[in-house]
């Protein structure tokens, strides 16, 4: 039997598929595993523990008082979403990126799945490429939930109208919409190079929870060191520097020079870290 | 090394893992001596480049302003949640680095929208409305006031927000490089030596360098430096750099300009449902905006005594507002000194005296002692 | 039709070397392993054959040494090479929250080369081969560990392969199980696949295969058909009687070596003496001699060289062994 089959592919039997079921079953794995949902779940809970706490609340919200724009919620629903991403920003959204971040190789190595992925053969660089597109696809979905989670909770619970910007000017609901995609796709972009730096991390341990760890503690560090201004020449450089940048999304006009910057940080780190991902794991000796 | 083995062993593999850092290293560094390269332009003299200023017909922008203070000043948290108006805020401007965007349309139309963290304020001027927004406590502040002609904008110079000051926001009080460059050209006399430096290029536009150096040697600035469009004669930068420090004290510049006509419906301004709103005639509250560094707390019957860069303007006692002492804030900034408290900054000095008298200037505190003891 | 065949061998290194740190898990093998036979790759727990078949399979880089398979230069050929393998390494590497047939069409999407119209197609034959249908829907967490070598079988079988690379194929399988896995290796066998099966089980290495590589501490000591490697040692002979110390005597008169026989209790309850030494000796003539001097003979056997013997002396230790 196998010799024949084996014969007839090898004298030039069409050969199927573009390489994009890797890619496929890499998403489907991830969105299939129980931690990924419990992870989206508590993100989505977020911007409703928010929402409710303001309305169960009797005393109104001073102004100027806690993350941005909790005060206007009662006002206007559509600030649940931007309150509840500035909230996530700094610890949330890196948390559970670094999960799925650091898993990335380490995981496959620890389950002994990485040598039977590499034996099918999916190739290094084609594993490394789509784990990392994997990451990206979770940041995507985690600050999809919050927005969502949050227009949701802030439509149901309160009145919804015109919005305020930071700039004083108010804009339609469907502009806000926008806006709120914007900034989603924001923070998406911001994630990116911690998610390169979990990827990197990953591929020089078979631990996942020591790699999960390391990018969570890296992303704890840069935005500790952002906040010494003893390090400010430093600070252009850490990858959270423009993490919260996405206010100026809500300036009128829309200010894109964060959003131009945060780019081209987060390229940056990912070119570096992408490098570095792939000089160490097109040598590693996979032995676990 | 565990490194140099790998490196041996598996040299090409590891390459790009350093071709990409190294090159990315390299775009950086090109990058930023390309920031800072000098440009060749046709050589002007300093009066030249004066008369092209005074020739501009640029009346309508959009830009990006970039304002850097090394004053020497205790730093005090960035504007945001928490900040409150008025004087603090102001000192917060003076020192660190600030971001606006400056909108100006004709003499009558200006926006300015300083960014903060998170937050914004906003200085919006419409002829004879001004209209003044903090998002921070979502408080909007209208004025109202009859258009200032440019002779009102001339003398009211310096305005400055005190808790008296007349408030009234002509458009060239708009912090922009033009409107502080006006400042120091206009106080151009003997006392200076104007001469032309090095061309550079700011907000990616060719520009001629205007110096004016201090002919005293009492004040405490060194030097200024003005840089003036090739093409129009916008003035797109100002530095002002003090005695015995590197940095430059005071740098406010471009850092993206466009000279086309800014979009109407900017300047035009209501306030956000659910905002705190005050409306005010003029005279008004204090208005947080940039001052500039070299004015001088409040003015009300000021005497001036010298001339030139290092003169000193003294204050009549019951001038010094309360809130210079009971603002935590401020008073952190103030340093007892015999028969007062002072501040001291790289480019100028307060003196404060018990009895309410205040003295101030671009000159060393040991000056206005001796100034308030005659 | 049948593939024509081919010379070059299926596995052939030179001088492989791969060190770990100052420590040389491989040191300078030369194997060679012909296509179309069961290769039994044996040796010790620790032995470097697990090592070797990771620097085979490009999974680990050698620190020196050429290899081919399947007469492609690795790790340069690696992409093209690894389709027609399939292979077990170090035991079966499962998602848990996945099923038997997540896991497999998972591992299959990896191959971009494997057409995905017959993926499902291909999935549920493997998994019926290894006799896993009945558990294709549970999650691997609720597999035995014998379930999930047989996953780790099923994933090699997935496409036709050329060459099946085995390591420890019987690992945790029940008996019934290992004859499966027999009978699945032969039947691989006769239609053309070669088999490379790691092992540290001599019978079992002695049941499935034709030829037969032995490591020891990094070395190949020996390799070659089964049958040569048999015949470079001793036979003996195995006598069953109750009288054994008038036995050993007729066997050392005879020029024999008399000893004990390993394994205990004959099937009339009685010992066994073992002659070895049967240089040229007829076996009647023995059990002759035997009678003459008033031996009872219960049973005599005359059994060609032990392939534990055989390796004992290569390898200088000891191996487990399984009946």
């Amino acid at each position: 039997m196998s010799a024949e089959t084996a014969a007839s592919r090898n004298a030039g039997a069409p050969r199927q598929g573009k390489g994009w079921a890797l890619l496929g079953s890499e998403l489907s794995v991830l969105f299939r595993r129980l931690r990924t949902w419990a992870m989206l779940t508590a993100l989505a809970a977020v911007p409703i523990l928010i929402a409710v706490a303001v309305k169960l609340s009797s005393r109104p919200t001073t102004p100027g008082r806690g993350p941005l724009f909790l005060d206007r919620i009662t006002q206007n629903g559509l600030f649940v979403a931007v309150t509840a991403l500035v909230v996530c920003v700094p610890l949330f959204l890196p948390l559970t990126v670094g999960v799925v971040a650091g898993d990335t190789i380490a995981g496959e190595a620890n389950l002994g799945t990485l040598r039977y992925l590499l034996l099918a053969p999916a190739g290094r660089i084609r594993l490394l490429l789509v784990k990392y597109a994997g990451a990206v696809a979770f940041c995507c979905a985690a600050t999809a939930t919050v927005t969502a989670s949050g227009a949701l909770a802030g439509v149901v619970l309160f009145p919804v109208g015109p919005v305020t910007l930071l700039s004083g000017d108010t804009i339609s609901v469907g502009e806000s919409a926008w806006r709120s995609l914007l900034i989603a796709a924001y923070i998406t972009v911001s994630l990116l190079g911690l998610s390169a730096i979990g990827l990197l991390i990953s591929t020089f341990t078979d631990v996942p929870v020591g790699a999960m760890a390391a990018t969570i503690v890296f992303s704890v560090v840069s935005q500790v060191l952002d906040n010494l201004p003893q390090l400010e020449w430093l600070h252009p450089w850490l990858f959270s520097h423009h993490w919260l940048g996405f206010a100026d999304l809500l300036r009128q006009p829309v200010s894109w020079t964060s959003f131009g910057d945060n780019a081209i940080l987060q390229a940056g780190y990912i070119a570096v870290c992408g490098a570095l991902a792939y000089a160490k794991f097109s040598n590693k000796d996979v032995l676990s | 090394m565990w490194w140099s083995v790998a490196l041996a062993r598996t040299k090409q593999r590891w390459l790009p893992a350093l071709v990409i850092p190294f090159a990315l290293a390299m775009a950086v560094l090109f990058g930023s001596v390309q920031a800072g390269a000098t440009v060749s332009l046709p050589p002007r003299t300093a009066d030249e480049i004066l008369a092209m200023i005074a020739r501009t017909e640029v009346r309508a922008l959009s830009g990006t302003v970039q304002q850097t203070a090394e004053l020497g000043l205790p730093e005090v948290p960035t504007a945001g949640p928490g900040i409150a108006p008025g004087a603090a805020s102001a000192l917060e401007l003076l020192t660190g680095s600030h971001t606006a965007r400056v909108y100006v349309d004709g003499p009558l139309k200006a926006r300015l929208q300083i960014m903060d963290r998170m937050a914004e304020r906003d200085v919006v001027l419409n002829g004879g409305d001004a209209w003044f927004y903090n998002s921070a406590d979502n408080s909007a502040t209208h004025l109202t006031a009859p258009a200032p002609s440019v002779a009102d904008v001339r003398e009211s110079l310096p305005a400055k927000p005190g808790p008296d000051a007349p408030s009234d926001m002509p458009v060239r009080e708009i912090p922009t490089p033009e409107s502080m460059a006006s400042h120091f050209l206009a106080a151009i006399d003997d006392s200076t030596e104007v001469s032309v430096g090095e061309s550079s290029s700011v907000a990616g536009r060719s520009a001629y360098r205007l110096s004016l150096h201090p002919r005293s040697t009492e004040t405490l600035v060194d030097s200024i430096a003005i840089d003036v469009d090739s093409e129009t004669g916008v003035p797109l930068g100002v530095e002002v750099r003090a005695k015995g420090q590197a940095e430059p004290a005071y740098s406010l510049a471009f850092t993206e300009l466009d000279l086309s006509t800014p979009d109407a419906a900017l300047f035009e301004f209501t306030p956000p449902p659910g905002a705190t709103v005050t409306e005010t005639a003029v005279p008004a509250k204090p208005v947080p905006t940039m001052p500039a560094p070299e004015d001088a707390p409040t003015l009300r019957h000021p005497v001036i005594t010298g001339a030139g860069w290092d003169s000193v303007i003294a204050l009549p006692a019951g001038s010094a507002p309360a809130e210079l002492t009971s603002n935590p804030q401020l008073s952190q900034a103030l340093q007892p000194v015999a028969g007062g408290r002072a501040v001291t900054t790289s480019l100028m000095s307060v003196l404060i005296l018990d009895d309410g008298r205040v003295y101030a200037g671009m000159v060393p505190l040991e000056r206005l002692q001796s100034a308030a003891a005659q | 039709m049948k593939e024509p065949v081919r010379s070059d061998p299926a596995i052939e290194t030179h001088g492989l070397v791969k060190r770990f740190g100052h420590r040389s898990a491989v040191d300078g093998i030369d194997l060679a392993v012909p296509r179309g036979t069961v290769f039994g790759f044996l040796g010790p727990n620790g032995s470097g054959k697990t090592t070797t078949i990771r620097v085979l399979l490009g999974l680990a880089s050698a620190n020196s040494g050429d290899i081919s398979v399947l007469g492609k230069a690795m790790p340069q050929a690696l992409a093209s090479v690894l389709p027609d393998v399939g292979a077990l390494v170090e035991g079966p590497g499962f998602y848990p929250f996945l099923s038997g047939t997540g896991n497999l069409m998972r591992l299959d999407a990896a191959d971009r080369h494997a057409p995905s119209s017959t993926r499902r197609h291909r999935v549920d034959d493997a998994l019926e081969r290894v006799g896993l249908s009945h558990a294709a829907g549970k999650k691997v967490r609720a597999y035995s560990l014998g379930m999930k070598q047989r996953l780790g079988l099923a994933n090699a079988l997935l496409r036709p392969r050329e060459l099946l690379v085995l390591d420890e194929p019987t690992n945790g399988l029940d008996p019934q199980g290992t004859r499966e896995v027999r009978s699945l290796v032969r039947s691989l066998a006769a239609g053309g696949t070669t088999v490379f099966v790691s092992s540290h089980l001599l019978a079992e290495v002695e049941q499935m295969c034709t030829h037969v590589g032995v490591m020891s501490a990094g070395r190949l000591v020996a390799q070659g058909p089964l049958d040569e490697l048999r015949a470079a040692g001793q036979a003996h002979v195995l006598v069953h009687t109750p009288d054994v110390e008038r036995a050993a005597h007729v066997l050392s008169r005879l020029g024999l070596v008399p000893g004990d026989a390993p394994g205990t209790g004959s099937p009339w309850g009685t010992t066994a003496v073992l002659g070895t030494g049967l240089d040229g000796l007829e076996p009647e003539a023995i059990v002759a001699a035997l009678v003459a001097d008033g031996v009872r003979v219960r049973g005599f056997t005359v059994e060609n060289a032990s392939l534990e013997e055989r390796f004992v002396s290569l390898t200088g230790e000891g191996f487990d062994v399984v009946g």
